[in-house]
């Protein structure tokens, strides 16, 4: 562990990652504490504002500050994308490991449950959850889990198929060792990697899903805002209002840029056959 | 005759010929076009719509192109830009002294595209395929008045039972009513007839392919690529009132809201704008506003008489409490509403029925309730909600297809409101139109933000919605009784007076809270011109309703002028 | 081999049932209806016959074996949407749209993801690692429908290169295919990176490289085969996925493809397509599973057919 630490504190890039992270969760969390106005708190005095130091991020189209509304949005978006990102890997990570470890039987029936889940197209069976569920926050993170475990478990299985036929597996068969600590001890380590990429990539997915969602009607309900939902409600604005979608787009792509460095530091930390070497 | 004469005559003929007096050029439907119009190939207007199945109102109200019910096809009545009924199918028209029974005289020279004259017989056939449940028509509650409607509609009498009958001779249609209704002749707005020949031979949807199609229109159909685009070309023999100077109307389908301001800077159609849902954002407004070429492209008209309201669930707690009702009238600042969010698209609603609609009442419901908020607040402690605890947290809802920009925004701004002023939390939730309605209809819907354009211009209509039959949660007896007994009233004085008094109750007793009229501009390209683009009596340059797509009833005015060349390659 | 093909065919017809199954019975339960009751509610008894008109007055499962067996035979009945046609005419009709632009999207981010992912795993940490990062991140961070409408005002708007919308021309492409592109090429870039590197650290090129081989024959014969195996996991759901086009960018720029179907189906509560769509997706779906199977264990000799 100190040496996964230790390699992973020499990716500079990684670490100002988990850095940055660690203060947009810091700040989700305290939003009610650091925010300087309510985020449903309008003033139809000065409604669409540009940046000044009253609204460092400008105001929207009732006056609302885009500042306050952006360290909410933190607080929705990344609940969203952990949570679908949870549930993910939640089911994707362990039926991936079944088929592609025992295969057989187990393995032809989670294919099929896997081509079941990606028959339907993922926008289409998400309305129809939502529009059965009704909206709220937590029926869009049920509606995006439900369908983004996919993805995730055929890496899972992939990735695990092909350890299962390296050497240092089959000699670990050959010793003896039981099936779960060939699982654990040597398959498991090895698909981290590329499981922690995919969630590097599922996490701003789901956010975007949220904002797909709500593109539709099927969003979180006003006026709680999120990030997907804010870029989304900017688009009618584009034209002379910058601000708007600026932030909470740039806010998004420093999120999702710090994931992937931050995902790229755990890889080669986690690597198990290469610590501290790099290309 | 002199060789010299003769020579002498040529060239002053030709002279003639060459100065704009005499360059007169006319159309294919032989109209002499305004001397500053565009050559022919140019007489061509470009609007975009959504997708549509059908181009027949007796099809389907709700999946057919909006524009088609004026000029590809001839109904009873038109309206001129005053609102006037003015002739149209029907020549003239005549009631009974009971007032139940409406003879309308058809114009013999109107004839369908394939040659066969335009009679009662078609009126008579598509009404009656309107009423057969067998048909299953999603407009179907609207004829309500005519003799034996609804009967028909719940299948317990014949379609053939309906009033809808041929007179005398095939030119006369005959049309008898359950009760007096002095608004029927406005109803027939909405009575663009099929054709019973081609339906019999080609069944419902003969209008979606030109080759089966007839019009008895001033346009018909030249062609329909399905999910692209329509084209009308103008009827040639075309018999009727109205006809038109433009030689072929492109409707491109997409999604305005998304797409058609955008096509429009890049001049890819020649309108944009629609009156029956706010398409420009409040930032849209502003980009017009700035720009001094836009601005004086843009024409602001009634739309629809649409207007913008908040429902409630009247039957239940907490909105069974008039004091709760009356708390939240006086929590919303319509005003700071309209200004700040609903600009030029909008003026602030004081009753349902808007200013320039027949009866409208604005001055004697103003100060009914006027923003309060520490009143708001009085009554609200009153009805045991002090500082709104114990008040559940309500969820708005907001009809999808009218959840334009502008209008989240303004729902955002009442959660606001309500919250700050009351001390309740609201949710808004943008809801699909099929939920929403599922819903509304069930009178199951506890709080909403909704808004309904009329159907026609009389009281009667837009004031009949809101009867505790219809689809909202609310009741009045004495509303009903009123809205009921007035509708079928000659009396016009008296029939106003008592419509005056049922809309007073709706506000008074807060069936809901009205908050905007909606004003809702259009955008003309400056080489569209035309008679009816000048200000009509109330001083509005927009075209007027009927007509969804910015393309009003009176389309027949418009012409491209010789300014497109410097637009148009 | 042969007995694994039928057996995944086999399978195929499992999860179609299945698909089919949940969808229909998802669909039913949900409110509203195939009539339009936008202003007042329709009289009861007319509602009852739109119902009975297309047959949704049986119960849901009477419903679901009728239809199935329509479909057997052929007939997939007649949307909602657009009464003139069949569901299958209308998928003929506007299907091939959406796999044209699809097809050259799908093309082109490949290309040049493979190239840039390889480009920027051959000179990590140099000013063409960065570009490939931003955009991967501006393919990854910034939804397509934001990147389109930008393009839109760009090109259409405030340049008039480009027709905001439309459908027939070649030029009709350029804007709808920019904005598909970039996310996948985002994603295929970083994959190729993140494989490639894994595989040059790998023992054997070390041995290779010992071995005094040159770097170019390192790495286009031994580096680049294995590298990219891992890719066609990606291509196979890429291609169902591009095939069916999206809702935001078809309405944005009036493509009339089969991509918004999946939206106005399910809001026009267009029973008959929903349906279809969802079988012809699963149809997608499994073949192209089953191909990404074969060819993987095709390139990949390491995996075996079970």
């Amino acid at each position: 562990m100190r040496d996964v630490i230790r390699v992973y504190k020499k990716n500079k890039l990684a670490v100002f990652g988990f850095f940055v992270i660690s203060i947009i969760i810091v700040v989700a969390i305290l939003a009610d504490v650091i925010s300087p106005y309510r985020y449903d708190e309008i003033d139809l005095l000065s409604f669409l504002q540009p940046p000044s130091i009253k609204h460092p991020f400008g105001t929207d189209s009732i006056g609302r500050d885009l500042m306050t509304r952006i360290i909410y949005g933190a607080r929705t978006s990344l609940i969203v994308g952990f949570s679908v990102q949870f549930i993910a890997v939640g089911i994707g990570v362990p039926l991936g490991l079944l088929a592609g470890f025992y295969g057989g039987r187990v393995d032809y029936w989670i294919s099929r449950l896997v081509e079941v889940m990606t028959a339907f197209p993922s926008l289409l069976f998400a309305i129809f959850l939502m529009v059965w569920l009704g909206n709220g926050l937590l029926n869009i993170i049920i509606a995006l889990g439900v369908t983004s475990w996919v993805g995730i478990c055929r890496v899972t299985r992939a990735k695990t198929l092909e350890i299962k036929s390296e050497t240092f597996v089959e000699a670990a068969e050959a010793l003896g060792a039981s099936n779960s600590y060939i699982l654990f001890k040597t398959i498991f380590p090895n698909i981290v990697r590329p499981i922690i990429v995919m969630i590097g990539l599922g996490i701003p997915q789901a956010i975007f899903g949220e904002a797909s969602l709500s593109f539709l009607g099927f969003g979180i309900s006003d006026p709680m805002p999120s990030w997907g939902k804010m870029i989304q409600e900017s688009l009618g604005y584009l034209q002379g209002y910058w601000y708007i979608g600026f932030f909470p787009t740039l806010s998004l792509a420093i999120t999702v840029l710090c994931f992937n460095f931050v995902a790229d530091g755990l890889r080669d930390a986690l690597d198990p056959r290469m610590y501290g070497r790099r290309v | 005759m002199s060789k010299k004469v003769l020579v002498s005559f040529l060239v002053l003929v030709m002279a003639l010929s060459l100065s704009p007096a005499f360059s007169a050029v006319k159309n294919s439907a032989g109209k002499i076009l305004p001397p500053d119009a565009a050559p022919l190939e140019y007489q061509v207007l470009r609007v975009m719509s959504q997708p549509a199945t059908t181009l027949d109102w007796f099809i389907s109200v709700y999946k057919r192109t909006n524009e088609a019910n004026n000029y590809f096809g001839e109904p009873l009545v038109r309206l001129n830009k005053n609102f006037e009924i003015v002739p149209a199918a029907a020549t003239r028209w005549t009631v009974s002294k009971d007032g139940l029974t409406w003879t309308f005289y058809l114009d013999k020279n109107i004839k369908w595209s394939d040659g066969t004259p335009l009679t009662a017989e078609d009126f008579v056939f598509s009404f009656q395929l309107a009423a057969d449940p067998k048909h299953g028509w999603d407009f179907a509650w609207f004829y309500s008045p005519i003799k034996n409607w609804d009967k028909a509609v719940r299948g317990e009498v014949p379609p053939s039972a309906i009033g809808v009958k041929q007179g005398k001779d095939p030119y006369t249609l005959v049309i008898t009513t359950e009760y007096p209704a002095p608004y029927l002749p406005m109803m027939m707005l909405y009575s663009t007839p099929l054709s019973k020949k081609a339906y019999e031979k080609y069944g419902p949807y003969y209008n979606n392919d030109p080759k089966t199609s007839v019009s008895c229109g001033p346009y018909i159909l030249e062609e329909w690529t399905k999910d692209k685009q329509i084209v009308f070309r103008i009827n040639k023999n075309y018999g009727g009132r109205v006809k038109p100077y433009l030689e072929k109307i492109i409707v491109t389908f997409g999604d305005p809201g998304t797409s058609a301001f955008k096509a429009y800077l890049a001049g890819e159609i020649d309108i944009c704008g629609y009156s029956n849902s706010q398409i420009f954002t409040p930032a849209d407004l502003e980009v017009i506003e700035k720009d001094p070429e836009l601005s004086k492209q843009f024409h602001q008209g009634f739309g629809d008489f649409r207007t913008f309201y908040l429902g409630f669930d009247c039957y239940n707690p907490p909105f069974n409490d008039l004091r709760v009702r009356k708390a939240f009238a006086y929590a919303i600042d319509k005003e700071a509403i309209v200004n700040t969010i609903i600009k030029k698209q909008g003026i602030v609603a004081y009753g349902f029925l808007m200013p320039g609609f027949p009866g409208a009442n604005p001055e004697g419901l103003k100060n009914i309730y006027t923003y309060n908020p520490e009143l708001a607040k009085k009554l609200l402690a009153e009805a045991g909600y002090p500082d709104g605890k114990g008040f559940p947290v309500l969820d708005m809802w907001v009809r999808s297809d009218l959840a334009s920009p502008t209008v989240v925004a303004a729902a955002n701004a009442i959660g606001a409101m309500l919250k700050k002023n009351l001390g309740i939390d609201v949710k808004i939730t943008v809801k699909e139109t099929k939920t929403f309605m599922d819903a509304l209809n069930a009178h199951k819907l506890q709080f909403y933000l909704v808004s309904y354009g009329m159907d026609y211009l009389d009281q009667s209509n837009m004031l009949g919605i809101w009867v505790s039959t219809g689809r909202h949660a609310w009741k009045n007896e004495r509303f009903d009784k009123l809205v009921k007994e007035a509708s079928a009233l000659l009396d016009k004085k008296k029939r106003d007076e008592m419509f005056k008094e049922a809309e007073k109750i709706l506000v008074e007793d807060v069936g809901g809270i009205f908050l905007w009229h909606q004003t809702p501009g259009a955008l003309w390209k400056p080489y569209v011109k035309g008679k009816d683009l000048e200000p009509d009596k109330y001083g509005i340059t927009a075209l007027h309703w009927p007509g969804i797509e910015g393309v009003g009833t009176t389309i027949f005015s418009i012409y491209i002028s010789k300014d497109v060349l410097k637009y148009r390659k | 081999m042969i007995g694994y093909i039928i057996r995944r065919i086999l399978g195929l017809v499992i999860v179609i049932f299945l698909a089919s199954l949940i969808t229909f019975f998802l669909m039913h339960a949900i409110p509203g209806g195939p009539f339009d009751e936008l202003k007042m509610p329709l009289p009861a008894e007319v509602k009852a016959q739109i119902l009975k008109k297309y047959g949704l007055d049986k119960p849901v499962w009477e419903q679901y074996i009728r239809y199935i067996w329509r479909a057997l035979h052929g007939d997939f009945g007649v949307p909602f949407q657009s009464p003139t046609e069949t569901v299958t005419s209308l998928i003929a009709r506007v299907w091939p749209v959406t796999l044209q632009i699809g097809a050259i999207t799908i093309v082109l981010s490949f290309t040049i993801g493979i190239l840039l992912g390889i480009l920027s795993a051959l000179r990590q940490n140099t000013w063409i690692d960065y570009l490939v990062t931003t955009i991967a991140t501006l393919g990854t961070t910034v939804p397509n429908f934001v990147i389109a409408i930008w393009l839109m005002l760009i090109f259409s708007v405030t340049l008039r290169w480009l027709p905001t919308g439309g459908w027939g021309e070649p030029k009709h492409l350029v804007l709808p295919v920019l904005s598909y592109f970039l996310a996948p090429t985002a994603v295929i870039a970083r994959f190729v990176k993140v494989n490639f590197l894994e595989e040059l650290r790998k023992d054997y090129v070390r041995t290779a490289r010992a071995k005094g081989l040159p770097e170019r024959t390192v790495i286009f014969k031994h580096v680049f085969r294995n590298a990219l195996v891992p890719i066609i996991t990606l291509l196979g759901p890429m291609i169902p996925d591009l095939a069916t086009g999206s809702v935001f960018i078809e309405v944005t720029f009036r493509v009339p493809g089969l991509g918004k179907f999946f939206y106005t189906s399910a809001f026009n509560r267009d029973y008959p397509m929903i349906v279809a769509m969802i079988l012809l997706i699963a149809v997608l779906w499994g073949i192209t599973y089953l191909v990404t199977d074969i060819i993987y264990a095709f390139i990949d000799p390491r995996i075996t057919f079970t």
